[in-house]
């Protein structure tokens, strides 16, 4: 497991020509297919990476300033679309599709000088905590090859806990960020709701999909987020940043009041995880934090929302693949009906069709006003108790997931896998940012910590992940 | 709330163009059944009063001008993205007959 | 309450409501900034990814769609709605990329409204249900004898308002005057190019017939019609189609339909029973839509005078109701070309009003439509021929016939004549009217005309009319008739 430098001291390195954007890269490959084994790569970017490491070194070697990330390798998950290579969202509908166009998040990395040298493996579309869903390969945990990293984004999560490169991309709908940076012990933000454009990223549930890094650290998390945050013209739904850089954070945590979410410490939580919560609450309390108990009741139903209305968003989210304009289309069929029948159930895997179902049998007639509609207005009460929760207190607490990492194949029938994403849900629903960040452990598997904040705060909850970070 | 029955299970796949395998076919319909009766357990929340979300960020009147825009896009690649193409256009299977 | 018994076929009361497509005129499509004018492009060269529904693609909502709704809102007579969104609207088709059309469902821009029809005998408002913004589908070709169909995007994504009206319409003249009408307020309002020919505006007619004239019968519905005449025929046909199969004891079913041009006949396309299930629902990637006051009214202020505003205007005048629909017609038929505001100009002066609008109606617009390479003229330049031709034309030194000529050398020239009267007269179409030149050629004509003199000494008044003829030759028309008159009296001593 490689351990990089602080990406700004990368990226400083590059630009005083200390180091090249070329030896870089070279590591980072050579990291990469070393590390095959794990199954956190789909596609490598190999001549494409090197091509603008040269590119960037040239121009630096001309007196060019390339930027805060000049030269930096970084992974982006398989459904953020790069221009010119395969971007397949791991499933077998998209094998072969070259973008056309580049993302807006990939776009900001490397108008900064970073270099995108693979995609990474992941659920497919993101339908799953554990990248088994991936039509191609599993993703190991690097602690334990005999389990998951997590998902969707398990194969960011390993490939930034393995050293593949300092920083990866991922995206978080219900936990995909979080899960996984907490089974391998990363840093993974889930961001505000719309802070970062979806404008190229393959889309799974409109309403609470979110690009965010995966990093080895808090700075480097702040540095990335800095790039990539913002408005976007080609994204309706993006926000406006807070004022002031996403690395100028306060961590200074002295009276902050922090909530300790009381429902996700159920009798159903792992110990050792109940354990290391109260440990790093002990410590956030020594460090002058006022750590409250809080309830939040409707997130009992969370889950139930989130399957409701995530199912049917990306049912319709997943119309467009239908093997007309691109992607897999089946040439066996005989007539057009076919053709899309075909093309989408060879294309598809079980969970995106069983998704498909759910999603297409909450929207339909007479069933619209039972489930879909239901779930916005358990939603809003949702969105509510965080309100009100917030008026007591500055952050919240609690673990990312009720267990550690599983073993592979271990989680067989779909409830009990959507089951795990009972503590990650809740945010995305009413999309406010969340972080996790690891905790200390002892021989075991890493064991994430939650932290979450009101919506549009995310510079604070860098702060208080630093803290954690520095107490931990 | 409702139990899917085999032939609704077949009804759904239809609308969502879906085939669905012999293997799919036996595991699917119980996997949906019992995610159906777990969110059932929305039934029993009071939401007098409420408004649905749709969208989180509070905000509204996002457009654009009336204005041509470079997206940047290479058309080559979209065109060879193409499954099958004849005289630059989408070539499927015929629509009508 | 109106009298329904007129519109009875064998005891059948037609019942109809009319759906609309109006291509909105913007310059780049609903949700992507790609030119929104696919008449002559190549296909698939007005598109972007988001056009093609590529991954990761998604809309940005155009504005001007948005204020020409709005725009649209006030020639349906009533104001927008301060909140709607979008919605999706799922089926596949290769013509449309998303498997979902982007429309607004459960909260359109515009509910209510109405539409004042113009019937040969009447007046009468058509009520307007809604209308709602949406993208319009890819343009598919299949080839006769060919296994394939193939798909041209440009056209996806193009704007487009739904209007849909009430069922208040009972015959085929009441749907073809609303379809006319829905055309002239779409031009009006400068919401649409509504060009038929290209698909701008197209019609969808649900028809129904019922013995029992308190409940509606089983409706078919005939799309795709884009002109007035289709209108009035689809309605005709379907009225008999249905009446003829109740009366042989056959039942409606409720169906789309499609209009045969060429044998003048609908035929049936799918029933009710293939009907979609859409599964709508609010498009999350489209923050809704919040109309502020402001907006809305800055948008009324702009609104220009409407059909019915004119046809107000006009009353004064009796112009037969032909003209009048001319006049109408004519003004938005190039967005250059502006008539009525030259009426406006001659309003406080019934007599020039009368003789412009005369000159309007029988020459500049026959002219125009029969010569379209024929130049545009600015309302001031216009105003400003017609009040020099009618000055002239009321001191005498210009007749009707003349007139005439001269506004059409105005039209046709290709430089702008700028000095009318030096040019009418260089051209001679100005009479003579000075007495002493007129005296001369009279006396030349009675002198070459002695018998025709003899008779008139005689007291034969009917040969001054023949003298006035040989006046006329022989100054080449450009004596004044009525001078000449006056001189033979005056030499003749009548």
């Amino acid at each position: 497991m490689k351990k990089w430098p602080l990406i700004t001291t990368i990226a400083n390195d590059v630009n005083n020509s200390k180091t090249t954007a070329v030896e870089l890269v070279e590591e980072s490959l050579r990291l990469i297919d070393q590390n095959q084994e794990y199954g956190a790569i789909i596609s490598v970017l190999k001549d494409k990476a090197l091509e603008r490491a040269k590119f960037i070194d040239s121009e630096i070697k001309s007196g060019k300033n390339m930027g805060r990330l000049a030269g930096v390798p970084f992974i982006a998950k398989d459904n953020i679309l790069t221009i010119g290579s395969e971007t397949t969202a791991a499933s077998n509908i998209l094998k072969g599709f070259i973008a056309p166009y580049q993302s807006t998040a990939i776009e900001k990395l490397e108008s900064e000088g970073a270099i995108c040298v693979a995609k990474a493996n992941l659920d497919a579309f993101g339908h799953g905590g554990s990248t088994e869903n991936s039509d191609f390969m599993v993703t190991k945990n690097p602690y334990d090859k005999t389990r998951v990293a997590g998902g969707s984004s398990g194969g960011s999560a390993a490939s930034v806990v393995l050293g593949l490169a300092p920083f990866a991309l991922g995206t978080d709908t219900g936990g995909s960020i979080r899960q996984p940076a907490s089974f391998t012990g990363c840093i993974g933000l889930k961001p505000s709701y719309g802070l970062v454009s979806r404008s190229g990223v393959i889309a799974m549930a409109s309403s609470t999909d979110v690009v965010g890094p995966l990093t080895a650290n808090v700075s480097d998390c702040a540095l990335v987020l800095d790039v990539i945050a913002g408005k976007d013209p080609l994204d309706s739904t993006t926000i406006d940043r807070q004022s002031g850089s996403y690395e100028d954070i306060d961590d200074n945590i002295k009276g902050r009041k922090i909530g300790l979410i009381k429902e996700y410490l159920s009798d159903s939580l792992d110990e050792e995880i109940k354990q290391a919560i109260n440990k790093t609450t002990l410590k956030l309390k020594s460090a002058g934090a006022e750590i409250i108990e809080v309830s939040i009741p409707s997130l009992d139903y969370a889950l139930a929302v989130y399957y409701i209305l995530c199912s049917a968003e990306l049912s319709s989210n997943l119309s467009r693949y239908d093997g007309q304009r691109f992607g897999y289309s089946d040439k066996t069929a005989v007539n057009l009906s076919e053709s899309y029948f075909k093309s989408r159930a060879k294309g598809f895997g079980t969970e995106a069709k069983r998704r498909i179902m759910i999603g297409t049998y909450v929207l339909s007639s007479g069933y619209y006003d039972a489930y879909y509609r239901k779930a916005q207005l358990v939603r809003t009460k949702i969105i509510q108790d965080f309100h009100e929760v917030f008026k007591q207190v500055d952050f919240l607490i609690g673990p990312v997931t009720p267990t550690t990492a599983f073993k592979i194949g271990e989680k067989s029938d779909p409830l009990s896998m959507y089951l795990s994403d009972i503590m990650t849900v809740g945010v995305s629903l009413a999309g406010i940012p969340a972080i996790s960040i690891p905790m200390e452990r002892e021989n075991g598997l890493p064991i994430g910590l939650q932290l979450m904040t009101k919506q549009r705060k995310d510079k604070e909850l860098l702060g208080l992940a630093r803290k954690v970070e520095e107490l931990i | 709330m409702a139990k899917l029955s085999d032939k609704e299970i077949l009804e759904l796949a239809k609308l969502a163009e879906l085939e669905l395998t012999s293997e799919e076919l036996q595991k699917i319909p119980g996997e949906l059944n019992s995610i159906l009766d777990y969110v059932a357990i929305l039934d029993k929340v009071d939401v007098k009063n409420l408004e649905p979300t749709y969208q989180v960020t509070g905000l509204n009147n996002v457009q654009r001008d009336d204005l041509k825009i470079d997206y940047k896009l290479n058309k080559e690649i979209m065109m060879s993205d193409l499954p099958d193409k004849a005289e630059d256009q989408i070539k499927v299977k015929r629509m009508i007959a | 309450m109106e009298k329904l018994s007129k519109y009875l076929y064998k005891g059948y009361l037609p019942t109809i409501g009319i759906e609309c497509h109006v291509q909105l005129k913007t310059e780049t499509k609903l949700f992507s900034g790609i030119d929104n004018d696919a008449r002559d492009a190549k296909p698939n060269t007005l598109v972007s990814h988001i056009c093609f529904g590529l991954p990761g693609s998604l809309p940005v909502l155009n504005e001007k769609a948005i204020s020409l709704a709005v725009k649209a809102a006030f020639a349906l007579n009533v104001r927008p709605q301060i909140d709607s969104h979008f919605d999706r609207k799922h089926y596949f088709y290769p013509d449309l990329p998303k498997g979902y059309q982007i429309t607004q469902f459960e909260a359109p821009i515009i509910l209510g409204g109405n539409v004042k029809i113009k019937l040969s005998d009447s007046v009468k408002d058509i009520g307007i249900t809604r209308a709602h913004l949406e993208e319009d589908a890819g343009k598919s070709t299949h080839k006769e004898g060919k296994d394939y169909s193939l798909v041209d995007l440009n056209r996806a994504g193009t704007p487009l308002l739904e209007i849909v009206s009430e069922p208040d319409m009972h015959s085929s003249e009441e749907a073809k005057a609303y379809a006319h009408e829905l055309y002239l307020l779409m031009k009006y309002a400068d919401v649409s190019d509504a060009n038929l020919f290209y698909g701008n505006m197209r019609f969808d007619v649900n028809v129904s017939v019922s013995k029992d004239q308190n409940k509606l019968g089983t409706r078919s519905e005939t799309k795709n019609l884009n002109s007035f005449r289709s209108v009035e025929k689809a309605v005709d046909y379907e009225i008999k189609r249905q009446v003829d199969l109740l009366e042989k004891g056959g039942q409606i079913i409720q169906e789309t339909r499609g209009w045969n041009d060429a044998k003048q006949k609908t035929f049936s396309q799918r029933s009710k029973e293939e009907a979609h299930d859409y599964r709508y629902f609010p498009e999350p990637d489209i923050p809704p839509t919040k109309l502020d006051n402001n907006f809305i009214n800055s948008i009324e202020a702009t609104m220009p005078v409407m059909p019915e505003e004119w046809r107000n205007i006009l009353k004064p005048l009796n112009l037969d109701p032909s003209s009048e629909d001319l006049l109408i017609d004519a003004e938005v038929e190039d967005a250059n070309i502006n008539y009525l505001p030259v009426i406006e100009k001659f309003i406080d002066s019934k007599e020039a009003l009368k003789k412009v609008t005369n000159w309007l109606i029988n020459i500049e617009i026959p002219l125009r439509r029969d010569n379209p390479e024929v130049k545009a003229l600015s309302t001031k330049e216009r105003v400003d021929y017609y009040q020099k031709i009618y000055d002239l034309n009321e001191t005498g030194s210009l007749n009707s016939n003349r007139a005439k000529d001269l506004i059409e050398d105005i039209l046709k020239s290709d430089a702008p004549i700028t000095d009318i009267e030096k040019y009418a007269s260089d051209k001679g179409y100005i009479q003579v009217s000075d007495e002493s030149e007129i005296t001369e050629i009279v006396r030349q004509v009675l002198a070459d005309n002695e018998k025709a003199t003899n008779d008139l000494k005689n007291g034969e008044t009917k040969v001054i009319g023949f003298l006035i003829g040989q006046i006329m030759k022989q100054s080449q028309g450009k004596a004044n008739p009525a001078i000449a008159q006056k001189i033979i009296n005056q030499l003749i001593k009548l």
